[in-house]
């Protein structure tokens, strides 16, 4: 054997044995130089949102706002001897990605509650991982029916996730609402229904047409459109002889703000009325001087009539977050107080948070009461919010005005 | 024999002398504080001990010592410890001075160690070039052979578990950087050559050992189910991805809409298996289910393929493409059958026999997580597609398609039936990826038609190419790293798609054959390779830019 | 019937944009056999580039002057996709010439990918749809009945004008015969003395300048523009280009005027077709290539594999 060769030898026996030496290497054996300043214990209050891709505007306003009221929560000492850190994952709009990220919060036993996430369809994924490792779920968006009332919602309401709570509101009372200011305040007989086929849009046209033709309108025709898409002349060519006198439009505002300057070019010049996925600055900016006169409803009263709102936006420019709080963040400030309420009874004289403590802060959730940013935040029998104030907006040169503030009764 | 070695130093004295200088330097420097504040992970703002990313440092010093000595090799595999350590300790300051604001939160330490690794790498990179290691290791006592390979697999599996466990992105990219160059090291060491060659020799112990490892893993994971989960879901991939590596690597048919077939096995898989949403109402045997949506998939394949077959390479890429697309719309507009954009949600756990693979079990007083059944489910699947695949590549229709693959007009005029074959590589792609999406529609418990898009078709591409066209290794390695690592950069949130393409890019750019390429293939890349512009991407040359 | 020219009119629009897009595609597969995906991010990064002048860089003064305003916001508009075009090509193709086939393809997706995230992450506001000026009066005629924008006539006008300048380019100049010839036969190109890298740069730069002023009009048109919009565009002048015969310049002005008017014409006259226009975009391609496997403008299938 060659020298080279038992060197060789020698040095992969050394360096192996190191590698796992180094792989086994514990962090408890560092822990022998302390001296570090001991800090309280931690709670952490879980977000999942979408933090990449087209929604990330939405996503990064409810995570901020769910910060915000973390921090001024430890700033209060609102828990004593806890401190709430907060631990946001991406769901990327994605259901399985959703599921991905809550079942690593689950796994991280310092997780007393997740607030989102922002599309029902990840919430669909999202609540049964939470509700297997019993932590409490707080939606501030999602608004589709089945959530809280399973997929009979129409005849017969059954709670699907017994540990999943939501500050907005549904889409049928959106939609009912939207409907009824339609024939009864605009006196319009006769609409087109335009949507995006994804679980928000079409649910909320549903609700929409169902209310209008209950009131004795007309849905002339219903088209469909694919988000993404910016040329939508061919659609509205087709609808532009129907003479409706209203567009209902089930979608978000990217598509929506390309649709209502579209139509108006081509001749229609009938304003075009939305749910919550429109009302955001971005669209009257991107569509311009032809949004004028457009609708869209959102959740609860108008942050201006409400001391509370004010506060929390005022609170929110002063912790200086690059990106604005978006149309959800009130709500996910809400969300994450009503998690927040309920640790210092919950996490009692606990030393760690185990299965016991998450099943009381469950439990405790489903009874909070108190008055948030844009309300009274209280849970129903099925986890949805108590408050089913709904405003709705028209759009008078370049902002939104609330025209109307009431609740749907169905 | 002891005249030669000191012969040897003696030609680069000064070159070692200085390695050997940065080698202690950096171990006593990882013994040192590398942060003036506390709070940074690690508790780098003590000394004494070699806590946090200085483990690191560590290791690759005392490395470093024993490297500086190697006779033949050593150049390379110093300069690469070197070069490791550099980006270590660079990592870490960089880091620190992000959390410290700025060089202030840099303590002596780290600059120490800093000096150190330049002085590993400079000392390397001065010593004189020797030959490469490149001889055959001598043949070992079988006992002894088992179990270097068993060592090597824990070693594997160990460090898959502690990296795993890394929380902070600044000791998780030091542990990859680590990992990496520590990986070259021993390959330049011959130890990779050595440890290959063992596993081809003695391939069934290799199966049982890996297996055995395989089944290990959920065991490590103290009853959490994150990772399971994770690794479950790219064990779904991985069987995909396998099927495409026969469509594209074996093959060399470009498919841009291949998870169509993976949807269409999710969709038959959901609508069998009694969902809550479902609106077939036939609860069949989960099996049978599998078996079925691999069929229905291979169909699609057929009819798909049948009359698109005979296009060139290209023109099959954008009908496929095509394909995919036309599925998605499907899917998301048939509301009668498919449920719309809301899919369909609700798809039960698996149940075999009165087990049910939804619930935690406790195996040898470990409790397992419910998705730990799903994992070993999934570990049955990928043994049963890798037997088909590897069962395939060594028989004449898998040599007719590298005939193909190569030269179509060729393998026609041999005799070879070239359209027969093709549609054969596509409905057994399609078919295995059928089954994948019937066992991911009970792992996700839902299928919607967001699940089906363009982008994670070029995903399942991108894994195939990563990893290295042609080989199981190459589909396992792809669809590991392009699942776990952005699970890892979830700590860099909304910059995670970014770092992912700069990575797609810089791989191709590094290593275009991919991480484990087929033997085969690498050497038709050494061969070939002429300058020409088009030359070597196979490709004819095109027609003119002009009608 | 009105109704069928008004969608005829809409769909012309609409594959002018595709048709300028597909050029780009077109060209550099017929140069290299690269499917360039990262072509339609291009187009984005263009149309942003165009924004930058338009808010940043022009006095106010000057912005509301479109005879100043649209020259400025084209031509810078065209140097920054050009700049990114190259640089694409400088760093990640050049390298990857003797490759392996699927590598240049992966290192485009991943080209794409990088693009349209440095745009979101890093352009002011660019998480979010940003307002165009829009230039060209957003105003409409009526023929017959038929509604028309003033800018769609802008867009087709500008688009046709440079496609036939193209053309001529690629027939008429030594550059384009260059480029004729390395399509052909890069070997025996080179061995012809010409430079092969040049003309690579030059298809790249030519393919990215037309990308960038349909990215412009596509912005003054929507009045919008965000950093997702190349992506689908790509996909559907890439479509285009195939189905028009790829490597073939006309093929992919046709392939791109074809595309619109299915779409357009699959929503007025099929029932749901709104939601399946895209499916029937795919058909019509589908059927084109097993009917003519070169596309439709595309030589008779080359017999080597």
């Amino acid at each position: 054997m060659t020298a080279s060769k038992r060197f060789r030898r020698w040095g992969s026996v050394v360096l192996l044995p190191l590698l796992l030496a180094a792989g086994c290497g514990d962090d408890e054996e560092e822990t022998g130089g302390t001296g570090e300043e001991e800090s309280a214990k931690v709670v952490k209050i879980g977000v999942i949102a979408p933090l990449s891709g087209d929604l990330t505007a939405i996503g990064t306003g409810i995570k901020n706002s769910v910060d915000l009221a973390i921090k001024q929560a430890n700033e209060n000492n609102a828990v004593p001897g806890w401190r709430i850190e907060l631990a946001a994952e991406d769901d990327a709009a994605k259901p399985d990605v959703g599921a991905q990220a809550a079942a690593k919060l689950a796994s991280d036993r310092a997780v007393v509650g997740v607030v989102g996430t922002y599309n029902s369809s990840v919430a669909l994924q999202v609540a049964p991982v939470l509700q297997k490792a019993n932590v409490v779920q707080v939606s501030p968006a999602n608004t589709n029916d089945t959530l809280t009332r399973g997929e009979d919602f129409k005849t017969a309401p059954k709670r699907p996730f017994s540990n999943y709570f939501r500050t907005a509101t549904l889409d049928s009372l959106q939609g009912g609402f939207a409907a009824d200011y339609a024939w009864n305040d605009l006196k319009v007989a006769r609409v087109v229904i335009i949507h995006d086929k994804k679980a928000y849009g079409q649910g909320l046209s549903e609700s929409f047409g169902r209310q209008f033709q209950k009131n004795g309108g007309a849905v002339l025709t219903t088209e469909t459109i694919n988000t993404g898409d910016k040329d939508f002349n061919a659609v509205l060519s087709k609808i532009r002889s129907a003479g409706a006198q209203l567009i209902f439009y089930g979608g978000e505002y990217p598509e929506a703000s390309l649709l209502s300057r579209q139509a108006k070019n081509t001749g229609i010049k009938v304003p075009l009325m939305g749910g919550d996925g429109i009302v955001d600055p971005t669209y009257i900016k991107t569509a311009g001087a032809e949004a004028n006169g457009d609708y869209g409803t959102s959740i609860g009263a108008p942050p201006e009539s409400l001391e509370s709102a004010k506060t929390f936006i005022a609170d929110y420019k002063a912790a200086g977050y690059k990106d604005g709080h978006s149309a959800y963040g009130a709500l996910a400030y809400d969300a994450a107080n009503a998690i927040i309420r309920t640790l210092p009874t919950a996490l009692g004289s606990a030393e760690a948070v185990d299965e016991s403590v998450r099943k009381r802060i469950v439990e405790a959730v489903g009874k909070v009461s108190f008055d948030g940013t844009s309300g009274k935040v209280a849970f129903d029998e099925f986890g949805d919010a108590v408050a089913r104030t709904l405003t709705m907006y028209k759009v008078e040169s370049g902002s939104f005005k609330a025209v109307k503030t009431g609740e749907f009764e169905g | 024999m002891r005249a030669r070695v000191r012969g040897r130093i003696r030609t680069g004295g000064r070159a070692t002398a200085l390695a050997l200088t940065g080698a202690v330097t950096l171990i006593l420097a990882a013994f040192s504080p590398w942060a003036t504040f506390a709070g940074f992970p690690g508790k780098m703002s003590l000394g004494g001990f070699a806590g946090g990313a200085r483990l690191f440092a560590l290791a690759l010093g005392v490395a470093a010592m024993v490297i500086v000595f190697d006779v033949r090799g050593r150049r390379q595999t110093g300069l690469s410890v070197g070069l490791g350590s550099l980006a270590v300790v660079g990592v870490n300051v960089v880091a620190i001075a992000g959390e410290g604001g700025a060089l202030g939160g840099v303590a002596w330490g780290a600059w120490l160690a800093l000096a150190g690794a330049g002085a590993i790498a400079a000392g390397a990179f001065l010593l004189p070039t020797d030959r490469p290691p490149g001889e055959e290791w001598r043949q070992l006592p079988a006992p002894i052979e088992a179990s270097a390979m068993a060592t090597g697999l824990l070693a594997v599996l160990g460090l898959v578990v502690w990296g795993l466990r890394i929380e902070e992105s600044s000791r998780f990219i030091s542990f990859l950087v680590f990992v990496g160059f520590a990986s070259v090291s021993l390959h330049h060491l011959g130890l990779f050559d050595w440890m290959s060659s063992l596993f081809t020799r003695r391939v069934r112990l290799a199966m049982v050992l890996t297996a055995a490892v395989a089944i290990a893993f959920p065991f490590t994971q103290e009853g959490n189910s994150y990772w399971i989960r994770v690794f479950a879901s790219i064990g779904v991939f991985a069987v995909a991805a396998i099927g495409l590596n026969v469509v594209v690597g074996l093959a060399g048919l470009l498919d841009l809409g291949y998870v169509a077939f993976f949807g269409v096995g999710a969709y038959v898989g959901a609508l069998f298996a009694d969902a809550t949403l479902t609106t077939v109402h036939v609860h069949l045997p989960f099996l049978l289910v599998i078996l079925l949506g691999g069929t229905i998939a291979a169909v699609f394949g057929l009819v798909i393929g049948a009359p698109t077959l005979r296009l060139r390479g290209d023109y099959l890429a954008i009908v496929t493409l095509g394909f995919g697309e036309i599925f998605r719309i499907t899917a998301n507009n048939w509301d009668g059958l498919t449920g719309g954009p809301n899919g369909i949600s609700g798809v039960p756990d698996l149940a075999i026999g009165s087990v049910n693979l939804g619930e935690a079990h406790t195996v040898f007083g470990v409790s397992l997580p419910g998705f730990a059944n799903y994992y070993f489910v999934e570990l049955l699947l990928l043994a049963a597609a890798i037997l088909v695949f590897t069962r395939l590549d060594d028989s004449r229709i898998g040599r007719a398609w590298v005939a193909i693959r190569e030269d179509e007009l060729a393998a026609a005029a041999s005799g070879v039936d070239t359209v027969r074959l093709k549609l054969m590589a596509f409905a057994i792609g399609a078919f295995l990826a059928g089954a994948a999406g019937t066992v991911n529609a009970h792992v996700t418990s839902q299928v919607s038609p967001d699940s089906y898009t363009f982008l994670e078709s070029i995903l399942l591409v991108a894994a195939v190419v990563l990893g290295g066209m042609g080989t199981v290794r190459g589909a396992l390695l792809g669809s590991a790293a392009l699942f776990i690592i952005p699970e890892k950069l979830r700590a860099f949130q909304d910059k995670r798609l970014l770092l992912f393409g700069i990575a797609l890019i810089l791989m191709m750019r590094l290593r275009p054959e991919g991480m484990a390429p087929s033997r085969r293939r690498q050497r038709e890349l050494r061969e070939e390779a002429p300058e020409g512009v088009a030359g070597a991407t196979g490709a004819p040359p095109g027609r003119p830019v002009a009608p | 019937m009105r109704q069928f020219v008004q969608q005829l009119v809409n769909g012309t629009v609409l594959g002018a944009t595709y048709g300028l897009i597909a050029l780009g595609y077109t060209m550099v597969y017929g140069i290299i056999q690269l499917i360039n995906f990262a072509h339609g991010e291009i187009f984005m990064v263009g149309a942003f580039g165009g924004l930058t002048v338009y808010r940043y860089w022009l006095p106010a003064s000057m912005a509301g002057n479109p005879w100043i305003a649209l020259p400025a916001v084209m031509i810078v508009a065209i140097a920054v996709a050009v700049g990114v075009a190259v640089a694409v090509e400088r760093l990640a193709y050049r390298p990857l010439r003797n490759a392996p086939r699927l590598a240049p393809l992966i290192t485009a997706i991943g080209v794409s990918i990088f693009l349209q995230e440095a745009v979101r992450l890093f352009y002011p506001g660019g998480k979010r749809q940003q307002p165009f000026p829009q230039l060209i009066s957003s105003g409409t005629f009526e023929v017959a009945g038929v509604t028309i924008a003033w800018i769609s006539v802008f867009v087709v006008v500008t688009a046709v004008s440079l496609m036939i300048a193209l053309q001529l380019f690629v027939k008429r100049t030594r550059m384009g015969k260059a480029m004729r010839a390395t399509s052909q036969d890069p070997e025996s190109a080179r061995l012809m003395g010409i430079n092969i890298d040049r003309v690579i740069v030059v298809t790249f730069v030519i393919g990215a300048a037309l990308a960038a002023v349909a990215g412009v009009m596509q912005g003054m048109r929507f009045a919008q523009i965000d950093f997702r919009i190349g992506f689908l565009a790509g996909l559907k002048a890439f479509t285009a280009a195939v189905l028009g015969g790829i490597g073939n310049i006309g093929g992919a002005v046709l392939g791109g005027f074809v595309l619109g008017i299915v779409e357009v014409m699959a929503t007025q006259y099929v029932p749901h077709g709104s939601s399946w226009k895209d499916v029937w975009a795919f058909v019509v391609l589908i059927v084109v290539l097993v009917a003519r496997p070169g596309g439709l403008l595309g030589e008779r299938v080359a017999t080597r594999a």
